[in-house]
């Protein structure tokens, strides 16, 4: 009995072991880049090989806030006004249309519902470029519009919400019913406030989304004042060529945003995930 | 008399809620017409003419697929697309649900904070894994080539030689993804019933008996998820091959949307060139995930 217990205490302790490598490797590179943003520029390649710097220096955080012809803050700026607008829109358009769906009962259900559903079988090449010439048409390449309606409804995340409303104890709404309370209050006043764990999950997903969004941008924005984060991090790949040191100190700054956020509400992503299976 | 009420209440809160549910789901279908619905139509309509943005537009027929289909470099974005569903979507799978296993037994502290670091990787943007990765990957002193010389391998040029390229390109997109599918194998693993390998092992079955005859039947709709996911995603790969290679060397990493992208931005072919391209990407990742469809739920049908 004793050996078997230690076998597989053993075998416990390896599994933990294993687990936390991988857990480091996972987040290596983005330590790696973080070191190598505060290296002295001579170290961030240099030999011999050095996995911390000598001295720990902000020079390649000067020199990208100094190049004038890169505009980084302005891109910060920019891509956290598009992010969080259309966090907040694309939460209340999809938990309207969700609430709508799995709740109220109306002509036309079967069939709208399908039109929404059948949106997740449409791949985003077959929308996107064509998509890019409407704008073109409609004028609003370069604006933030173009940045921010695209993407701002989309059925997996309808689906979601449908999913957990669905899920919800049908008295509560009886009783705010025979209260005298609208649908539309009711969805607002007891719905949404029970909601914040879907909320939580979404809301970060699509703020992520559109944080670190790269092709759209680079199609319909050539306006340096509307740069996305991303299109900046790929004009200073192309500018400083094996200056990694500012590179990285721009990728460090870009990606902390979206790992501050998972880190906050992590408890509620990751339990999300597991619990069921979606993203 | 109960009940003639209740049902006159009913019927007009029906019409109420008719207007109520219009009101909520118009924003969402407003949306989708117009970003979602209207393009596809567009694409297909003007992926049968000669238009480009200026000048007017002639009716061809299937001129523009044929076109595109002679092309070579679009045949080729093709061909590296499924290659890149080739490496990519089974190291996923077995990956994902190799260490599935691993962090259903990890102390509960530990799992913690083993799923939270694995899944970071997934909020960072495609644009920033590329630099970091062309950062390990620098020929002079990168990161990789530093591990490979202290095991005495010579130094490669993994991202400008023709015959690592793309498995170097592969190498971030995997890091990318490699927490959200452990995570969704793990959700599968964990939603199979105890009981099942309970009379497994009353039954006397062994180790791989109880994977095969229940853990991966199990999991079967877990993987077909994960399966259209990736190969949907692998596909319209654009960010990583694009900051890290643009496409090259010699090619070998372009990737359909790096093609049309390109195409887009030239003037030498016309709008509806492109837009048929678009379609025909699309088609082929339809029938990709049909073919995955059909392999997973034909086992299933046999199992039965």
């Amino acid at each position: 009995m004793s050996v078997k217990r230690n076998r597989h205490n053993i075998k416990g302790l390896l599994n933990n072991l294993f687990g936390l490598i991988v857990a480091l490797i996972s987040i290596f590179p983005l330590i790696w880049m973080a070191i190598a943003s505060f290296k002295p520029e001579n170290e961030v390649l240099g030999f011999p090989f050095r996995l911390l710097p000598t001295r720990w220096v902000p020079d390649n955080y000067i020199q990208l806030f100094a190049n004038r012809d890169i505009p980084f803050l302005s891109s910060i700026k920019a891509t956290l006004i598009v992010s969080i607008i259309a966090t907040v829109l694309s939460l209340a358009i999809a938990t309207m249309a969700a609430y709508a769906f799995a709740r109220l009962d109306f002509k036309f259900k079967k069939s709208m519902w399908a039109i929404v559903i059948t949106t997740m079988y449409i791949p985003g090449i077959a929308t996107m470029i064509p998509a890019f010439i409407l704008m073109a048409r409609m004028n609003l390449l370069n604006t933030y519009a173009v940045l921010i309606l695209p993407s701002l409804a989309y059925a997996y995340n309808i689906l979601f919400f449908r999913q957990f409303f669905l899920s919800m104890p049908v008295s509560i709404e009886e009783a705010a019913l025979i209260d005298g309370a609208s649908r539309f209050q009711i969805f607002h006043k007891i719905f949404l406030p029970m909601s914040t764990s879907p909320m939580v999950i979404v809301g970060v997903s699509i703020f992520v989304g559109y944080w670190n969004s790269f092709v759209w941008p680079s199609i319909t924005v050539s306006d340096p004042s509307l740069y996305q984060v991303t299109q900046i991090i790929q004009s200073y790949n192309a500018t400083y060529a094996q200056k990694y040191g500012v590179v990285m100190a721009g990728s460090t700054l870009v990606a902390v945003i979206p790992i501050a956020l998972f880190l906050i509400f992590q408890r509620y992503i990751v339990k999300g995930i597991t619990l069921t299976g979606l993203k | 008399m109960r009940s003639i009420l209740k049902k006159e209440k009913t019927l007009s809160q029906n019409a109420h809620n008719n207007l109520t549910a219009y009101f909520m789901i118009f924003p969402a279908l407003l949306v989708l017409a117009i970003f979602v619905y209207a393009p596809l139509f567009l694409a297909i309509s003007k992926s049968m003419t000669n238009w480009s943005f200026y000048g007017t537009s002639e009716f061809i027929w299937f001129k523009n697929f044929a076109l595109i289909l002679k092309n070579q470099l679009f045949r080729v974005s093709i061909v590296n697309a499924l290659k890149f569903v080739g490496i990519i979507v089974p190291i996923q799978l077995v990956l994902s649900f190799l260490f599935a296993h691993v962090l259903k037994s990890l102390a509960s502290r530990m799992g913690t904070f083993v799923k939270s670091s694995i899944y970071v990787p997934t909020v960072i943007a495609g644009v920033i894994a590329s630099v970091i990765f062309i950062f390990i990957f620098d020929y002079s002193s990168g990161l990789a080539n530093v591990i490979l010389g202290f095991f005495g391998v010579e130094r490669q040029a993994f991202l400008a030689d023709p015959k690592l390229a793309l498995f170097s390109v592969c190498l971030p997109i995997i890091w990318l993804g490699f927490g959200y599918n452990s995570l969704v194998m793990f959700a599968g693993l964990i939603n199979i019933p105890k009981e099942y390998y309970e009379s497994a092992d009353i039954d006397g079955a062994g180790f791989f008996t109880k994977m095969i005859k229940i853990t991966i039947p199990s999991l079967k709709n877990t993987v077909l998820l994960l399966c259209i996911n990736l190969v949907t995603t692998t596909i319209q790969l654009f960010d990583v091959p694009y900051v890290m290679t643009g496409g090259g060397p010699l090619n070998k990493t372009i990737t359909p949307i790096i093609y049309l992208f390109n195409s887009s931005k030239s003037n030498d072919q016309s709008m509806g060139y492109t837009l048929a391209g678009a379609l025909l990407v699309m088609i082929v990742i339809t029938l990709v995930n049909t073919i995955v469809f059909r392999v997973i739920q034909s086992d299933k049908s046999a199992d039965d």
